[in-house]
């Protein structure tokens, strides 16, 4: 898969529009300010994939792309546990930092999920004039490195490089870290380049 | 990274990756994917394998990608190296199943498994011991120049060796 300067900068861009509605949503949700940072498009061979998701234990909310290009790959927000336990904490009302994840973080983190994921590819998918819809909700809490690379495998067979569409977005106020990731289908980033292309060339 | 730090965190095998050594090895965070071992239990080497993927369909590009492809590859790799074909056997851990209710998910912890097992079969090396399937994911450490011992150390916080 190669990606030149141009398109890349243009994945750029359709991922800081779609994470900065996802950060607003969260923002609203936590009633504080969201800090993001600048959206990363790498091209990431799977053998590298551990320099980015380590085996630290992490909450991952993982959805299926659906709508105009069915089936559309997939979109993971990541979060580390203790970030991720402090975002259900401020949900929630409760303080308590060192336990476990249970049923009540499970079923916030899923609804967090739901509000920031469907921002993300509603905001991505109006930029590029089609419908992208996300699918029901799955959530893994598991070793990041595991639950990626699974998601992963869903979606590589002939490519041995994905494409990695990364932004962090932090508070500040709760120290909450996340990281929003699609994994398109091969064919689905090829579409998205085209209509961007599109985008492009229409400014011009 | 300097030699001695390399030598106390071991070479990390990442997904589609294959290597044979005498010293530490580790897989972290399998999840669907499948670690293979090869031990060989007189001159204490052993080849690592991280399998993403049941069929390699014919493609040869990255051999430790695939189950039909990684198994003889580690398997020539040492038979290459000098190993006797009576002094191999094989331990595999991975293949859980996180996202069941995705269509393009088709078990492939299952899968992956299940080819593993079969390419193992058609190399004649025996598998003596596994830790496989289920949900959660598992990391690995190997150290061949001490043992055949695979510590394998779950996300669950649960250790066990096979």
């Amino acid at each position: 898969m190669e990606l030149n300067a141009k398109q890349l900068d243009a994945m750029r861009e359709l991922g800081n529009i779609g994470a900065s509605h996802a950060a607003t949503s969260l923002s609203t949700m936590l009633m504080c300010q969201i800090d993001m940072t600048v959206p990363e498009a790498m091209v990431v061979d799977i053998a590298d994939i551990g320099e980015y998701f380590g085996d630290e234990i992490s909450a991952l909310v993982v959805f299926e792309i659906n709508g105009e290009i069915n089936p559309g790959g997939y979109v993971v927000l990541h979060m580390p546990q203790s970030s991720a336990i402090r975002l259900t904490n401020t949900m929630l009302g409760t303080t308590d930092e060192n336990r476990d994840f249970n049923e009540m973080d499970e079923s916030a983190l899923l609804e967090v999920g739901n509000i920031m994921v469907s921002q993300f590819l509603d905001a991505t998918a109006t930029l590029l004039g089609i419908v992208m819809l996300p699918s029901p909700p799955a959530l893994a809490i598991d070793m990041a490195h595991a639950a990626f690379a699974n998601v992963v495998s869903m979606v590589t067979g002939d490519i041995n490089e994905i494409i990695l569409f990364r932004t962090e977005l932090t508070s500040t106020v709760n120290d909450i870290a996340s990281t929003i990731v699609m994994l398109p289908y091969e064919n689905t980033l090829g579409r998205i380049l085209e209509l961007l292309d599109k985008l492009v060339d229409l400014k011009e | 990274m300097d030699g001695k730090a390399q030598a106390e965190k071991g070479v990390n095998i990442g997904i589609g990756e294959y290597r044979m050594d005498s010293s530490l090895l580790t897989s972290i965070g399998l999840g669907s994917c499948v670690a293979v071992v090869i031990h060989d239990n007189r001159k204490n080497v052993g080849a690592v394998a991280h399998v993403m993927l049941p069929d390699s369909n014919g493609r040869n590009d990255r051999p430790g990608k695939f189950a039909d492809t990684a198994v003889p590859t580690l398997y020539n790799l040492l038979i290459d190296g000098g190993s006797n074909k009576r002094d191999l056997i094989a331990k595999i851990a991975g293949g859980s199943s996180m996202f069941k209710q995705f269509k393009g998910n088709l078990d492939i912890g299952q899968r992956n498994v299940e080819a593993v097992k079969e390419a193992l079969t058609k190399v004649h090396v025996v598998l003596v011991a596994e830790d496989v399937g289920g949900t959660c994911g598992r990391s690995i450490i190997y150290n061949p120049s001490e043992s055949a011992t695979v510590h394998v150390r779950r996300a669950d916080g649960t250790c066990t060796d096979i």
